[in-house]
């Protein structure tokens, strides 16, 4: 075979086995070429493929790539692959690579891919490949890939001119998902950021006009979505992501019909997708028999969905299937039901109450429904204020829209009513429909269903007959009691009659002696009801006890024997008083059989005795049989027995009470209590029961009927506590108390007087006779012949003038008056004043410390007069300055002042200016300012005391301060003048002398003198 | 004094005076609304928005030198195109969000409320000048306005923080412009620049 071509290639048959090619060119001769091909070198690369289409869906970023296969070209059955490259950017960088596997019919077939990006499509040019792999087994040579196809190309937006904004746009997504957002601006703008809701993210380059950001598992957003804000230099572009749930699998899918026209389903619709608006999940009911399909509308905020689809006509069964769809994803859920097995009629409407008696009504109402299929169960709720709540059913055949009907018997008569009704389905309940409204109805009146129960005494004149009735229950009444008729009958004779109007419970019916059968009949507005009847006759009663009782529990128990010939039953009858009313009678009956009976009321206080009488009824009239007198609770007495001292011995005493009134015994006495014991009257004085006296007694007195004791062994003309207590068994009254003083025994006060009498007659006759004996030796011992002057009390001088008692002056040796000077040794080189010093007072501060009493022992002491005292008070020393004027009276403040005027004394001015005057030491001092030898300061260890700090400091005061020469004149009214035997009082302690403080530096003698009873 | 006592001219003040207290109340709840949609829509408060298109601005040259009529004029404009942006935030509102956020919509509701009554009380102003005022229908057959464009949610939100705050700024413009037109005319009469408006 020749083939002639003006290419450089050329297709020739593939041999069967090999084959000699010889390439000539036409024109020259060295242009000719020949070689053999073999079968198995030649190599299979199919043609390359050719891309049909590529379609992009930009809201779900997926591209849809179409080609054939050429598979005409082949023979049936062989393989192919195909190879998809997806590029990206201008760089076109390899996204992915798939392998697409097909099989070759013999015909030419479209194939279609879909990939889905992750990033969204508009951010920027997507380019699509495609090569194909042809296994055709029976060729024995290589087999190849095709060529590449031409790109087919998606061009982002980025390369659209003027195109910007932020992609994908306004996306919803679910929870957890990966999104990019790409920004696409113009060429010229600048991305200052782009941020993910408040959150700001790094930017991809993608191309010079695109920039992306990537989110990474996206929370749900708010109910106007998450902005994805891309902030240009110049402006503003953006997105709204909005990420939620797909929707949730309805829960509790449940479907009933109220009335058999419409079905109604109700669902939980489970988590929320987190979407709203047009986003929000819709809901669609599917009926799969009918194959209908119905749009729920229901509201994103309840939680309870509803949604209604028609009763089909010769319909009863339904297969529901609820879908549920929102834009991230979908879900279902069925229910098949038998709508006659799911009815839950209407709530009853208009109810109504027609026909109305006294103890029967109807009832009417409507059920807005179809029901004439099924039968209704309907339940009527009723309530009346004296009755529980009771509930009555009624089985009703359902109808059309139709009004239903019940009527409601045994009621009570006059008795207000609220009725209400619901309904279901009676022979499949599924549930109630809710309760209509409530009517109220008062049935109407009918007479009292029976006659009062009644009883009757006689008056104590016998003259007339007391009718007593009780009321009757609200169940019998029937209406409003408005009175009762009482009528006496004596055979068929009306002796007497009376309407006794409402609230009267009894009435007095004038008998004189004869007796009769007493009628009572309660009227209401309806009629009367049945008599009551009761004889007047009372039989005579003998042998009548009086038995005690008190309740156990709750009431009183009576007990009595069995009267066989008491036909018709017993009556117990008592009595209730309060306070100053007349005491209103009740009873009780009791049939023949009974022999005890428990008294109950509420009006039954503790501590009150009642008495309650047993009659027996025989069919000629009552007969008293016994008397119980009771108490509900029994009390402590409320109060004690008087009682009385009736005489008194010296050792004992007779004691008389009386009775206390039955209505403060509050209970069965059972006895008294005396105590007595030794003991003063006193307010103060504790019960003897609780005093805890050893020597309190008590006698018990259980004898009822002794009303006197007497208390033997007592002391004679002593007093004694008596205390008087009744109990009964529940406790102690208070005790009443007397003071009784027994009577003195007259031998023992004999005895007690004779006694003493006797011993000192016998003393005085002893004393005598020794006396006369001794009378030598108490002669010399207390009267001798020559007295000794120092036993002498005559002459004994006044120890201490100044303490010494003024009216024993007479004795004094006035006008010279002895006391002690102290004579001390003066120092030769002591100024004169030292003399006057030294006569001082203060100069016997050199004195031990141990005082006056070692004055006598340690110093030579020689008497002189003192002036009398009252003069030197009045008469200041320095008005006299001889020698009896050293003695020296000084005060308080004499301890500080100079007894001197300043003016008078210069010398010692300085101490006078520091506001005290040392008695002894004031010179000394002085002199110190001079010159202060050794022996002077010897002088100043040893005599008086010393300023307790420098003059100086006392010059400090104001003129005016009590520190100033007024102020110390003013201070001597302080403390009363005293002889120089009181220094000590005015010495400082020793202590004080040794190691004087400062302590008055800048004080005021005031000050001093105001501390001064405070030291 | 004696215009000051002329019927119009009482009415037109207690108009002006009712008017300035509409405004006041209309400011106070715009920002109080464009509080809460900013928060609500989740944008910045301080975000820069473009001029709303269809809404003439608030800030205006010479503003002293224009007439009385034209300043109701404006108002009502601008008042009309509040009505209508307002109407359809409170649609796209219901769209975007349903039954969530009902206090937005709510206030939103109210403030549409307020706008419509506030323009009508601009045309009883009109009135009251004897001027005649303009129909929106044949406003917008005159102007032949393009069916709004679809815009993003993003774009939505913006729109809406910019018509609430240039609705903001238009109620203290209209205080001011009211204040204007209540001052007596001591000539005329009638408010400052009316008698000369065209």
């Amino acid at each position: 075979m020749c083939f002639e071509t003006k290419e450089r290639r050329m297709k020739i048959p593939i041999p069967e086995s090999s084959i000699t090619v010889t390439i000539k060119s036409s024109g020259t001769a060295f242009a000719t070429k020949e070689f053999v091909i073999h079968q198995k070198d030649i190599s299979f690369a199919p043609d390359t493929p050719h891309i049909l289409s590529l379609m992009p869906n930009f809201r779900t970023s997926t591209l849809n790539l179409k080609w054939s296969d050429n598979g005409s070209d082949f023979p049936y059955g062989l393989d192919a692959l195909w190879q998809i490259q997806i590029l990206r950017k201008e760089a076109m960088e390899v996204v992915t690579q798939v392998t697409y596997y097909s099989k070759l019919t013999h015909e030419d077939v479209i194939l279609s891919w879909n990939w889905t990006s992750d990033m969204p499509l508009e951010c920027t040019s997507h380019y699509v490949k495609i090569r194909r792999y042809i296994n055709a087994t029976q060729f024995l040579g290589p087999k190849d890939w095709s060529d590449w196809s031409p790109e087919k190309v998606i061009p982002g937006k980025d390369t659209e001119p003027g195109e910007s904004g932020v992609f994908p746009l306004d996306p919803v997504v679910a929870v957890g998902s990966d999104l990019t957002f790409c920004c696409v601006h113009e060429e010229d703008q600048r991305i200052t950021n782009m941020t993910y809701g408040s959150k700001s993210y790094k930017m991809m380059r993608l191309s010079s006009r695109s920039h992306a950001i990537r989110v990474l598992n996206a929370s749900v957003s708010n109910s106007s979505g998450t902005n994805v804000v891309c902030r240009l230099e110049n402006g503003l572009e953006g997105s709204v992501a909005f990420v939620g749930y797909a929707p949730d699998s309805p829960q509790n899918l449940s479907c009933e019909t109220p009335n058999f026209l419409i079905i109604k389903c109700t669902w939980k619709p489970g988590r929320p997708s987190g979407l709203y608006g047009d986003r929000r999940t819709t809901y669609s009911l599917f009926e799969r028999t009918s194959g209908k399909n119905v749009s729920c509308e229901v509201s994103d905020v309840n939680k309870d969905h509803v949604c209604g689809f028609p009763v089909l006509p010769d319909q009863k069964t339904y297969d529901f299937i609820l879908g549920v769809s929102n834009p991230i994803g979908q879900a279902q859920s069925s229910l098949l039901v038998d709508i006659t097995q799911r009815v839950r009629p209407k709530t009853p409407e208009k109810l109504t109450v027609t026909g109305n008696n006294s103890t029967s009504i109807q009832l009417r109402w409507f059920i807005n429904g179809s029901f004439a299929e099924i039968r209704l169960l309907c339940q009527i709720e009723i309530t009346s204020s004296h009755s529980d709540r009771k509930l009555h059913n009624v089985s009703v055949p359902g109808r059309k829209f139709s009004t239903y009907t019940a009527e409601l018997n045994a009621l009570h008569p006059d008795t207000k009513y609220q009725f209400r009704v619901r309904c279901s389905a009676a022979d499949h309940f599924w549930r109630w429909s809710d309760w209509s409204r409530g009517v109220e109805q008062t049935t109407s009146e009918a007479p009292p269903a029976r006659g009062p129960d009644i009883w009757r005494e006689r008056s104590p004149s016998g003259e007339s007959l007391r009718v007593f009735w009780k009321p009757l229950s609200l169940s019998e009444t029937n209406g409003k009691i408005v009175s009762h008729e009482v009528s006496c009958h004596q055979l068929e004779t009306v002796l007497e009659r009376k309407t006794v109007p409402e609230p009267s419970n009894s009435t007095e019916i004038k008998l004189g002696k004869s007796d009769c059968e007493i009628r009572v009949v309660a009227r209401n507005g309806a009629g009367s009801s049945p008599p009551s009847r009761i004889t007047s006759v009372e039989l005579p009663s003998d042998n009548v006890t009086t038995d005690q009782a008190v309740a156990m529990g709750n009431g009183i128990n009576i007990s009595w024997d069995s009267y066989p010939n008491m036909t018709c039953g017993y009556i117990v009858k008592w009595c209730h008083s309060s306070g100053s009313e007349p005491c209103s009678v009740d009873w009780q009956k009791f049939p023949s059989n009974t022999t005890n009976a428990v008294i109950k009321s509420a009006l039954f206080k503790p501590g009150v005795r009642y008495n309650f009488f047993l009659y027996g009824c025989k069919s000629v009239g009552y007969q008293l049989l016994k008397n119980v007198t009771g108490y509900m609770k029994e009390l402590p007495p409320k109060t004690a027995p008087n009682f009385i001292v009736e005489e008194t011995s010296s050792d004992s005493i007779l004691v008389k009470w009386e009775d206390i009134p039955i209505d403060e015994c509050r209970g069965f006495l059972k006895g008294y209590l005396l105590s007595f014991a030794k003991g003063e009257k006193d307010v103060l004085k504790p019960r003897l029961s609780e005093s805890g006296n050893p020597e309190l007694k008590v006698n018990n007195i259980t004898d009822l009927t002794k009303k006197s004791m007497k208390i033997l062994d007592l002391q004679g003309k002593t007093s004694y506590q008596l205390e008087l207590q009744a109990y009964t068994a529940g406790g102690l009254s208070p005790p009443n108390s007397l003071y009784v003083v027994t009577k003195e025994d007259s031998v023992g006060l004999i005895i007690a007087i004779l006694i003493p009498v006797a011993v000192v007659v016998l003393l005085g006759v002893l004393a005598s006779i020794f006396c006369y004996r001794k009378r030598e030796w108490i002669k010399e011992t207390f009267y001798p012949e020559i007295p000794n002057p120092e036993n002498s009390k005559a002459l004994q001088f006044q120890r201490n003038i100044c303490e010494g008692n003024k009216t024993l002056k007479t004795l004094e040796m006035n006008p010279c008056t002895p006391n002690s000077v102290e004579v001390v040794e003066t120092q030769p080189t002591a100024p004169k004043i030292a003399d006057t010093e030294m006569m001082s007072p203060a100069a016997e501060t050199t004195v031990p410390e141990d005082g006056s009493d070692s004055e006598m022992e340690n110093h030579v002491v020689v008497s002189y007069c003192p002036p009398i005292i009252e003069e030197e008070i009045s008469n200041p020393p320095t008005d006299e300055p001889g020698g009896s004027s050293q003695v020296v009276y000084i005060d308080i403040q004499s301890m500080y002042q100079p007894q001197i005027k300043p003016e008078e004394e210069p010398e010692i001015d300085l101490v006078t200016a520091a506001g005290y005057k040392p008695q002894m030491q004031l010179s000394i001092s002085a002199l110190k300012i001079e010159g202060h030898s050794p022996v002077e300061e010897e002088l100043d260890k040893t005599a008086g005391y010393r300023p307790q700090t420098n003059t100086n400091a006392w010059n400090m005061g104001t003129p005016d301060s009590p520190g100033s020469v007024e102020s110390n004149n003013e201070n001597a009214s302080f403390g009363s003048p005293c002889s120089i035997n009181s220094r000590q009082f005015l010495l400082p302690p020793k202590d004080d002398e040794d190691s004087p403080k400062p302590i008055n530096t800048g004080w005021s003698f005031t000050h001093f003198f105001q501390n001064k009873p405070n030291d | 004094m004696a215009a000051a006592d002329s019927p119009s001219a009482a009415l037109r003040r207690d108009l002006c005076t009712r008017g300035i207290r509409l405004a006041g109340k209309m400011r106070a709840d715009v920002l109080d609304l464009l509080d809460a949609y900013v928060e609500q829509q989740g944008l910045d408060a301080s975000a820069s928005v473009a001029a709303v298109e269809g809404v003439p601005l608030a800030a205006v040259e010479r503003w002293d030198e224009q007439t009385g009529t034209q300043r109701l004029l404006q108002n009502l404009a601008a008042y009309r195109a509040f009505r209508a942006l307002l109407a359809q935030m409170l649609e796209e509102q219901r769209e975007q969000l349903g039954e969530a956020e009902a206090g937005l919509g709510r206030a939103l509701a109210a403030l549409l409320l307020q706008v419509s009554a506030f323009a009508y009380h601009l045309e009883e102003l009109l009135r009251l000048e004897s001027r005649g005022v303009p129909g929106e229908e044949e406003e917008e057959e005159e102007d032949g306005p393009p069916p709004p464009p679809r815009l993003s949610l993003f774009e939505q939100k913006l729109r809406g923080l910019g018509v609430l705050r240039e609705l903001a700024q238009w109620a203290v413009r209209s205080v001011r412009d009211l204040r204007q037109l209540a001052k007596p005319s001591p000539a005329t009469g009638a408010a400052p620049g009316l008698a000369e408006s065209p």
